[in-house]
């Protein structure tokens, strides 16, 4: 049995609903806010995963960080060295999905050249009608930076989970690869 | 010493911030580089061996690997809730092999040697063995 710790750090445009994600896993489903109310700073959540068909799990600290620009650099300074990043925008926002690529950049500066896997996902697919960025899009943009494409809605409880789970088991890939290599070396 | 297994002396790690049961934290005393404990994501890291005496050490050798900024902390029997540093060290990186430090330390008594990996050069870092000369 081994229990890996990633620090998973949450980032997208102000709004995009990386709080109310997050909180949807966190709290299984129990807690939507519908209210928006803005993340000044980051916001740490703990959650442990379990890795299927094994004994083995990932403890995600989750740094749910706030979009609103005027609070990056006080963000940026928490978030340590990432084991895994979580990038978000909102369907409905061709805008949020173009800023994508500048918060990618932002936290891998702070990767130090590592290998850090990571998920791009779209939110809010309950508004369909409003949307503004295709799947195929967003799904070849996602390929095109190693990123696993997720569509969610934390309001409809609609694959909240997805996105975590794979970014644990990316990293349990990754703990197994560096064990055997390291094996080889003794 | 610096060739024989510690646990042999009644050395124990008695702290790791990480464990996996196939990569136990005992496998850095065991005087053998092929086994090795290795560390489970996020830093720091740590671990404390604890000797059965106050033991004078003058030379701790590591085996390791991915290892980047390494602080060694120690405390004594007379003072055992304070630890002091004893060495800080930046490891080169490796490829293929292990990496092997000396560091050379004041030849003063410890109970406790504590070992903080502050940061590594991969997610996931090892150690395999750690020995100490009088
Ligand atoms: N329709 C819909 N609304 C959502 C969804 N997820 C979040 N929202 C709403 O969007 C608003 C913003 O959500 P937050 O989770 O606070 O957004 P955020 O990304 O954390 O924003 P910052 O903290 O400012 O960066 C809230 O009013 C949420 O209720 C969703 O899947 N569908
Ligand atoms: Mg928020």
């Amino acid at each position: 049995m081994v229990k890996l710790r990633a620090r998973c750090i949450l980032v997208g445009d102000a709004a995009v609903g990386k709080s109310a994600l997050s909180q949807m896993f966190r709290s299984d489903g129990a807690h939507f806010q519908k209210n928006y109310s803005m993340t000044a700073g980051v916001e740490l959540l703990v959650k442990p995963v379990n890795i299927p068909e094994t004994s083995d799990s990932v403890e995600l600290y989750i740094y749910d960080s706030a979009g609103r620009e005027t609070f990056a650099e006080a963000c940026e300074k928490m978030w340590g060295q990432p084991s895994v990043v979580c990038v978000v925008f909102d369907i409905s926002s061709l805008a949020s999905f173009n800023s994508c690529s500048r918060w990618l950049q932002r936290v891998r500066a702070h990767c130090n050249g590592l290998q850090v896997p990571g998920v791009l996902v779209g939110n809010k697919s309950d508004l369909s009608s409003r949307r503004e960025v295709e799947e195929t899009t967003a799904q070849d943009w996602a390929q095109s930076q190693g990123l696993q494409y997720h569509e969610t809605s934390a309001k409809e409880m609609e694959n909240c989970d997805a996105p975590f789970l794979s970014l644990a088991q990316a990293f349990y890939t990754l703990y197994q690869e560096r064990r055997q290599m390291i094996q080889t070396l003794g | 010493m610096i060739n024989t297994a510690l646990s042999s002396f009644g050395a124990q790690v008695v702290l790791a911030t990480s464990s996996d049961e196939n990569h136990p934290p005992e496998n850095i005393l065991d005087g053998k580089t092929e086994t090795f404990w290795l560390s489970t994501g996020m830093f720091p890291q740590e671990f404390i061996i604890r000797f059965p005496d106050n033991m004078k050490v003058s030379l701790i050798s590591v085996h390791s690997f991915n290892v980047k900024h390494l602080r060694i902390e120690k405390n004594t029997l007379e003072e055992a809730d304070k630890f002091q540093v004893m060495a800080e060290k930046e490891f080169e990186q490796t490829e293929n092999s292990l990496q092997t430090n000396d560091i050379s330390v004041d030849g003063s008594h410890a109970t406790h040697l504590r070992f903080l990996i502050i940061s590594g050069y991969d997610h996931f870092v090892s150690v395999h063995k750690v020995s100490v000369e009088a």
